[in-house]
């Protein structure tokens, strides 16, 4: 049997392979060996790095002041409501990826409604608690620390909703603008999620009796089953760009807040279920809270409502009712290409978004 | 990237990105099928009644083991978030009296605005830019 014929390599080809060895791992000791720097990494990332100081504190609310990083800033305040069910770090991710950085250095004086995770004793708080009680009083104290009467309101997701609850609820209130980042108001878009809640087998009831507050990783596996081989996805995304530091950060950083879903308090989960995805009140005109209707067409401040084209969180047919329902004569909807997060997080949406809002924004905030 | 595209691997993981969406769109019209939300609601009935099958059978048991269980580490767990809520307060009311502080000392000082005095708020005057008005 003959022997393959071996080549020894020519002294070209020795000195090619010799250079790309040496630079495999000059680059591995640079990042103190790939496997390893990712573990380091991901326990490293640091989030939320724009400096804030905290106003308000109640339940499992915190309201924060982001320190103004210009000279001169917009006559109106903006609060920005973070969605209950997930962390509001994903809205100052990192330096040069942060919305609320790019809002300061636009001159804006901004706070945040964030929320840590609901404990026992927070379960009993329900939509009325949510939507009504801690906006306004955390419009107050904006009003109080700033000194400003009027305060636009910027909703992320589901804190878009509460926004615009509130909005339609106290429609002579302090609120100056409106702006609703994919917003979900008809459950006819939320497909997956109304199959399930409507079923006779699913008791939400129960549930909530049973555990109080709804654990973060039940959140965080009902958002997987959206799109579930995303994250497997991600993970050969990952894989594949190994090799590029700021991609394995932003990825890691995203994959933490993705994995951190908070957990809902029981009323709150009860009362989504029941009144948004089973009855789909608020597009049919049937919500009422706090023996208050709420009345999207009451709403007659300036708005602005923000979706995602490739949206699965909340699919444009879950939010695009939202424009046509409000009853305000200046109103507009900008539908950028990207997703659900990319739009608060998304390393274009310094380019592509931000400006438009900015543009948007600025103009009603003298 | 032209060696990364003779990588099989890497072929195979840029397929799998790529097709991704199709696939979970598929599983996620499987799992909104009316056979599929009414298992999963009668799976999570008996899961929630296991649980507290379950829950009080150990509770007794780690009891005697002198080991905690998960609704002792569920009190700790809240005992700390109480703490944190603690803290947090503590945090506004020093916020507080630092404004305030600050406030009295620049009535007290009006010149030099007092040694402690908050960094001075920025006015509110920012108008948007021309082409933006």
């Amino acid at each position: 049997m003959n022997k393959p014929a071996y080549h020894a390599p020519t002294k070209a080809q020795r000195a090619e392979l010799e250079e790309q060895v040496r630079k495999s791992v000059e680059r591995a000791l640079s990042r103190n060996i790939p496997g390893l720097a990712l573990q380091q990494a991901s326990l490293e990332l640091e989030v939320g790095p724009t400096p804030k100081e905290i106003v308000y504190t109640r339940d499992s609310l915190r309201l924060y002041h982001y320190l103004p990083m210009t000279d001169e800033v917009y006559r109106v305040p903006v609060l920005i409501v973070m969605s209950p069910v997930a962390r509001g770090y994903i809205l100052d991710l990192a330096k040069g990826q942060s919305f609320i950085e790019y809002l300061l250095l636009q001159g804006y004086d901004v706070y945040l409604m964030d929320w840590v995770p609901p404990r026992r004793e927070h379960a009993h708080l329900g939509m009325k608690d949510f939507a009504l009680d801690l906006i306004d009083e955390s419009i107050a104290h904006v009003q109080q620390d700033s000194g400003e009467t009027e305060v636009s309101v910027v909703g992320y997701c589901l804190g878009g909703f509460l926004a615009a609850v509130n909005a339609a609820v106290h429609s002579k209130g302090p609120i100056r603008n409106l702006v609703c980042f994919t917003t979900p108001v008809n459950a006819e878009g939320m497909a997956l999620y109304k199959a399930w809640v409507e079923t006779q087998a699913f008791d939400i009831d129960r549930l909530v009796d049973a555990l109080g507050v709804i654990p973060g990783d039940m959140i965080n596996a009902s958002i997987q089953a959206l799109r579930p081989l995303q994250k497997q996805a991600n993970q050969m995304q990952l894989l594949n760009n190994v090799q590029d530091d700021a991609f394995v950060k932003a990825s890691l950083r995203f994959d933490r807040w993705a994995t951190e879903q908070l957990p809902v308090a029981g009323a709150l989960a009860r009362d989504l279920v029941n009144d948004f995805l089973r009855g789909n009140k608020l597009v049919r005109g049937e919500y009422v809270l706090d023996d208050k209707q709420v009345d999207l067409g009451k709403i007659r401040v300036p708005f602005l409502h923000v979706a995602a084209e490739y949206d699965h969180i909340v699919p444009t047919a879950a939010s695009t009712d939202l424009v046509k329902l409000v009853g305000s004569k200046d109103k507009n909807e900008i539908v950028v290409k990207g997703g659900h997060v990319s739009l608060i997080a998304g390393g274009n949406a310094v380019y592509r978004l931000w400006p438009q809002l900015d543009k948007w924004l600025s103009v009603r905030s003298v | 990237m032209e060696k990364d595209k003779l990588n099989p691997m890497a072929v195979w993981r840029e397929w799998f990105v790529k097709s991704e969406k199709a696939w979970s769109q598929a599983l996620t019209e499987m799992m909104g099928d009316e056979k599929f939300s009414k298992g999963m609601g009668r799976y999570m009935q008996e899961a929630l009644h296991s649980h507290r099958m379950f829950s009080e059978a150990m509770s007794q048991y780690l009891a005697n083991l002198n080991l905690p269980s998960r609704s002792d580490v569920l009190d700790v767990s809240d005992r700390l978030g109480q703490i944190e809520d603690t803290l947090a307060a503590i945090q506004v009311e020093l916020r507080q009296q630092r404004i305030q502080l600050a406030r009295a000392n620049s009535i007290a000082n009006p010149e030099t605005g007092g040694e402690t005095a908050a960094p001075a708020k920025p006015a509110r005057t920012r108008r948007p830019p021309q082409h933006q008005a």
